[in-house]
């Protein structure tokens, strides 16, 4: 039964028969989902190994490092598939995100060989392929020697291939063409609007057109929702409390963190533009955001919106995802929107945050964890994570084209796939590369919590970090 | 026989309650938050009636956690006993060093031999992510990386100095003519060591093995840095529970419960030789 079930599979994956009558076939077969599920992910990683030599590093042993994710989990879930089709074997690590880079930047300072590829930020490529930790990708991608015929890099979604390749010249813009490719996208993150459909529909509310309007809905909230507080954004003293929707809402006014001229950068958050942002920003959270908003990360902001205390959050879209099931208050009750701060913009701009590959530099078997990359970021997992698993959001075009899975998103998760779609073209980093990025983003987020705690004035607080961020640049050598 | 008044007794019970409330109630909301579930935990406002579940212990028990984005394995269980092992193993190899080294130190004047002692004091000074990177190197070159053995070593900069100086403390407040009266008697050096000087001192080593203990549990970094996944203990284990889809607060309260369990029996156990040993070297002339 289990033979006639793998054939039926790989007559679907040929082309010879439709998804409506491999679906009717396995029931004919009494083969559960799950069972069809596994055969159908065998077919496909079968249909991919035909135009490429998946076995040349049979017997070679890799090891990964993880995050513990969902991403990995999508990946773990499919890895006996990459075995098979190999004759590899990956082992891994996997740990906690709170103590994930410190593990890696311990790992590869230390020159260790121990890990072959591991799940990285865009943002920490910025340190890591300077140093020379990391290897450069287009060495691979470009090799038909290494890389499959299918595997199709084009389909990656163009902001992401540009916002994972740096030039290593500070200021130096994502993705130009003397660009180092330092990771893989495998993915990602957009900051948009999540909100609570029923404290919506209790205060009797749209979700927010631009900035100005968020404040007015927000305001509402607090006032008429009976607990709930207007919005949610992150608020800790980090690089993150800049990088979700702060930034995502500054660059759709047009406005960058830093000018870059001749090749040295200049601060440019103290523009009349950017204080205008700023004190609305404030404001917003002062009326309407969380109490002890100055210690809010990921999980606070996330946790708030799945327990109904919050009517909405400016942030990840995954995170607004992940709200709405397991056994969260509010599951089931989440929706969302795309977010244009600025009135006069066209379309959103959300920064993003990318979960990506990389190769490290110490690896011994460089070629045969490529092999392993290239199958963990092609079409057929990204499907498969995609399809079963929570690998959302996927950063491959054609994935977001499936019918099976947008029949699934948009089922459970309503508004999902029109945010994306709103927004998916001005999606990217919207940061300047530069090696003291995490160290100045620290310094606005501080002076974000000064401006909203009262105890500095929006216009002078900007001046002030402006200058101290230009005296940094300038003693590193990279200021104008 | 001093009197003390009803009122006096009263205030002085209210005192106290209200001390012990101060101090235990966030262990107590602990204990009873790992017998809720999410949704329980993020009540608003917090309610102290809620139906038990053990739901949270039967995920640490079963190494199966249930999270928005699906059925994650978790290794609790095993960074316990990765815990147990490395404590154990490291506050042992101490006592099996630092003990004779401190009734050295304590007994016998040697060259050198203070500048020894505070060298290995001064292990306690340096920051441990100082000296990881450079260890972590030294392990590569040895073969130590990702072993107990290699850990339970490193440990020794937490144990070894914490221990000898300690003990060394406890062996300077026993009188030496006790053991010159056992000499005198035709034994030896090691026999009078075993047998006057080690028993006399038990309350402190004691004390100075327990306190070892609870430093070593709490440790976070050298695992982290130095092993593997798989020998990770349980205070790197507990942040498993906070996942990109959330954050398992019941689990976490669990793993909280569990986790002290060890050190805390060991304490009530080692409880009166604690506060004797304490206490003797508290009063040292």
């Amino acid at each position: 039964m289990f033979e006639r079930g793998r054939d039926l599979t790989q007559r679907f994956v040929k082309g010879e028969i439709s998804r409506r009558e491999m679906l009717k076939g396995a029931s004919r077969l009494g083969l559960g989902i799950a069972t069809t599920g596994f055969l159908l992910n065998e077919a496909m990683s079968q249909a991919i190994a035909a135009d490429f030599d998946w076995q040349k590093f049979k017997g070679t042993k890799l090891k990964l490092l993880l995050n513990k994710h969902p991403y990995a989990d999508a990946m773990i879930a499919d890895l006996d598939n990459f075995k098979s089709m190999t004759g590899m074997d990956v082992s891994y690590d996997i740990f906690p995100e709170d103590v994930y880079f410190d593990k890696v930047t311990a790992a590869l300072s230390s020159g260790s060989s121990e890990y072959d590829a591991f799940m990285t930020g865009a943002y920490m490529t910025w340190t890591y392929g300077p140093a020379g930790w990391i290897e450069d990708l287009n060495a691979y991608i470009k090799d038909p020697a290494k890389t499959n015929p299918n595997y199709n890099w084009e389909d990656v979604l163009p902001g992401l291939r540009a916002s994972t390749a740096w030039n290593g010249v500070p200021g130096g813009a994502l993705g130009s063409d003397d660009a180092k490719q330092w990771c893989i996208p495998w993915g990602f993150e957009l900051n948009n609007v999540s909100y609570n459909r029923k404290i919506f529909e209790k205060v009797g509310v749209e979700p927010p057109k631009n900035l100005e309007d968020m404040l007015a809905v927000a305001g509402k909230i607090t006032k008429d929702a009976g607990g709930p507080y207007g919005i949610g954004v992150r608020g800790s003293r980090s690089w993150a409390t800049i990088h979700p929707g702060f930034l995502s809402g500054y660059s759709n006014y047009g406005q960058r963190d830093f000018d870059v001229a001749d090749g040295k950068l200049k601060a440019a958050m103290n523009t009349a533009e950017s204080k205008a942002y700023h004190k609305l920003w404030v404001q917003m959270i002062q009326e309407s955001g969380p109490k002890n908003w100055s210690t809010y990360t990921w999980y606070q902001v996330g946790t708030d919106l799945g327990a109904g205390a919050s009517g909405m959050i400016f942030d990840a879209d995954i995170l607004g995802y992940f709200m709405n099931g397991g056994d969260n208050k509010e599951a089931g009750n989440i929706a969302y929107a795309p977010f244009a701060a600025n009135p006069a913009a066209k379309a959103p701009t959300p920064n993003v945050w990318i979960w990506s590959l990389a190769l490290s530099s110490f690896s011994k078997q460089k070629d045969a964890a490529w092999t392993f990359m290239q199958w963990a970021s092609s079409t057929e997992h990204d499907l498969f994570g995609a399809r079963k698993m929570d690998f959302v959001n996927p950063v491959r075009a054609s994935v977001w084209k499936d019918e099976e899975f947008r029949a699934r998103i948009d089922k459970s998760y309503p508004g999902y796939l029109n945010q994306y779609e709103k927004s998916s073209e001005g999606s990217k980093i919207y940061f300047t590369a530069q090696p003291l990025f995490f160290d100045l983003t620290t310094q606005w987020a501080e002076t974000l919590q000064k401006m909203v705690a009262k105890q500095l004035p929006v216009d002078e607080g900007l001046d002030q970090l402006a200058a101290n961020i230009d005296k940094q640049l300038k003693d590193a050598g990279i200021g104008g | 026989m001093e009197r003390v008044s009803t009122l006096e007794r009263a205030i002085r019970t209210v005192l106290i309650v209200l001390v012990l409330v101060f101090f235990l109630f966030p262990i107590f909301w602990i204990v009873l938050m790992s017998f809720q579930n999410n949704d329980q935990i993020l009540r608003i406002p917090p309610s102290i009636l809620f139906e038990p579940t053990l739901a949270n212990y039967t995920t640490l028990l079963t190494g199966k956690l249930q999270t928005t984005a699906g059925n994650l394995d978790i290794a609790f269980l095993k960074n316990l006993g990765n815990s147990l092992l490395l404590s154990t193993g490291s506050v042992i190899l101490s006592l099996i060093l630092g003990v004779p080294a401190a009734y050295a130190f304590a007994r016998f004047k040697f060259r050198l031999g203070e500048n020894i002692a505070f060298t290995l004091l001064s292990f306690r000074f340096a920051p441990p992510l100082l000296v990881l990177l450079p260890l972590s190197l030294y392990f590569k070159q040895l073969g130590l990386t990702d072993s107990y053995f290699g850990l339970i070593w490193i440990y020794q900069l937490i144990c070894l100095p914490l221990i000898l100086w300690i003990v060394r403390g406890y062996f300077e407040d026993v009188s030496p003519d006790i053991e010159h009266a056992y000499r005198v008697a035709g034994h030896s050096w090691w026999t009078t060591f075993r047998k006057i000087a080690i028993p006399l001192a038990r309350p402190g080593i004691a004390a100075a093995g327990l306190l070892a203990f609870i430093f070593a549990w709490n440790n976070f970094v050298f695992a982290l840095i130095l092993a593997s996944a798989d020998k990770q203990p349980v205070t790197v284990g507990a942040l498993a529970f906070v996942t990109a889809s959330g954050i398992q607060y019941g689990q976490i309260a669990a793993a909280i419960v569990l986790s002290v369990m060890p050190t805390l029996l060991l304490a009530l156990y080692a409880q009166r030789y604690l506060v004797e040993g304490l206490s003797l070297g508290a009063v040292k002339g």
